[in-house]
């Protein structure tokens, strides 16, 4: 019975998921871009306002759990292509969006803003689930 | 009485019904190079309410927006506008449906914004959406203002950076009556803004910092190809403020300062915008459609 149960919810999570989504090859970083760090990294207390941000921006089209939406044609944000970026990367990406694929530009978010989305992306390769609790940032 | 319940009643249910999206630029006259996100589509309503000189009548002009974003890098927006003036009468004074295309697909030091907007409207439209060419006349009635129909053709160039957090957008403006023979008319409009806040805290506050941008626009006419400067021409500083009240809803409100005599001494300016996110699929679903 708990076989049947965790098999249906593998089955649910992967009719959900974007098992199509290939990475657009024309989509491409510059080197500067890539090999900048991120100023939030460690503050594991702003990943909360990086979920925030995730749910008002990025659900729409990613899912509640970041694997993407077949009908959106959106990246599974869990997969080590994505996640194999650097933080730089991922910031270029969601700060200059690919337009002609569907993903818009985040430029009009606050720089730091845009680092919260990345803090929250890296926790989607573990447990979302266990980010449930928040912390407020320092002002 | 009950009336009063009721708009409190809606007004509260608005608020706090819709559970806090993305920064709105605060701009009621300036365009930065940020697009409607493709196939949603943002209604908003703004009124224009001008403060007369000795000789004027006060006016509110309030216009309805219905802005679709079409393509990754082309917003399209209709907009119905109308005019009351104290003393006199309340008219419909037109329509416009205006179209910007990025030409470029990244993010840029400088972003450029091409804007091309056709207008049927009439004399007595005061929406001062833009601000054109020569200081318009207020003196004469609706009735006779209504008559005079103007079909203009308006083209922008948008600048727009991101700089440190702070928007920096310059709008160069050329319009052309083509109902009358007056020229090319030109005009301009700037503006900074920023939030007041750049980290996100993690609860769902309405009252936050990050809610609220904050800036400043100045704008005016600079005459036509008939007489082109800043004689005769209408100038206006304001400052502005845009609420993020929900992830789908925000308020702006801007009081402008007229810096010339030709200028209205103050101009009041409110908006509410509320954005509808994947309406083109909801639609294209809707008449069973791909989504």
């Amino acid at each position: 019975m708990k076989r049947m149960l965790v098999l249906s919810a593998l089955l649910g999570v992967m009719w959900c998921q974007n098992p199509s989504y290939e990475p657009d090859p024309g989509w491409r970083v510059p080197s500067e871009a890539a090999a900048k760090a991120n100023p939030l990294a460690g503050k594991t207390a702003l990943v909360g306002g990086g979920k925030k941000l995730f749910a008002r921006n990025c659900v729409e089209c990613h899912g509640e759990d970041g694997s993407g939406l077949e009908k959106k044609h959106s990246a599974d944000l869990q997969l080590p292509a994505v996640q194999s970026q650097s933080d730089g990367a991922l910031f270029w990406k969601i700060t200059n969006g690919n337009p002609d694929r569907g993903m818009p530009s985040f430029s009009r978010l606050p720089e730091l803003q845009r680092w919260q989305l990345v803090l929250y992306l890296r926790s989607l390769r573990t447990a979302p689930a266990t980010l449930s609790e928040s912390h407020d940032p320092p002002r | 009485m009950r009336l009063g319940y009721l708009t409190a009643w809606l007004i509260i249910a608005m608020l706090g019904w819709l559970p806090a999206l993305a920064q709105e630029a605060p701009y009621f006259v300036t365009y930065d190079h940020h697009l409607e996100e493709p196939g949603n589509l943002e209604i908003a309503t703004s009124s224009t309410m001008g403060v007369p000189r000795s000789n004027q009548r006060f006016y509110f002009a309030p216009y309805a927006e219905f802005e679709y974003g079409v393509m990754g890098r082309w917003t399209s927006e209709l907009y119905l506008e109308g005019q009351s003036t104290s003393g006199d009468s309340a008219v419909f004074t037109g329509w416009r449906w205006e179209n910007r295309f990025r030409p470029l697909a990244r993010e840029h030091f400088i972003n450029p914004v091409l804007y091309v907007e056709y207008e049927g409207i009439n004399e007595a439209s005061r929406i001062q959406k833009e601000v054109v060419g020569n200081a318009p006349e207020f003196g004469e009635p609706n009735s006779e203002l209504s008559q005079t129909h103007a079909h203009e053709l308006e083209t922008k160039l948008i600048l727009s950076s991101n700089v440190h957090d702070w928007n920096i957008a310059e709008n160069f403006i050329v319009e052309k009556n083509l109902s009358q023979n007056e020229g090319f008319e030109f005009g301009y409009a700037l503006g900074f803004s920023r939030p007041l806040a750049t980290l996100a805290s993690s609860t769902n506050c309405r009252f936050c910092r990050e809610n609220f941008i904050a800036g400043l626009e100045l704008y005016g006419g600079l005459g036509s190809t008939q007489g082109f400067g800043l004689h005769d021409t209408a100038h206006y500083a304001a400052p502005v403020i845009a609420w993020q009240i929900s992830d789908n809803a925000s308020l702006r409100f801007s009081p402008a300062i007229g810096l010339t005599h030709e200028s209205n001494p103050a101009l009041l300016r409110f908006g509410y915008s509320y954005e509808v996110r994947g309406f083109g699929g909801k639609l294209a679903k809707l008449f069973g459609g791909k989504p």
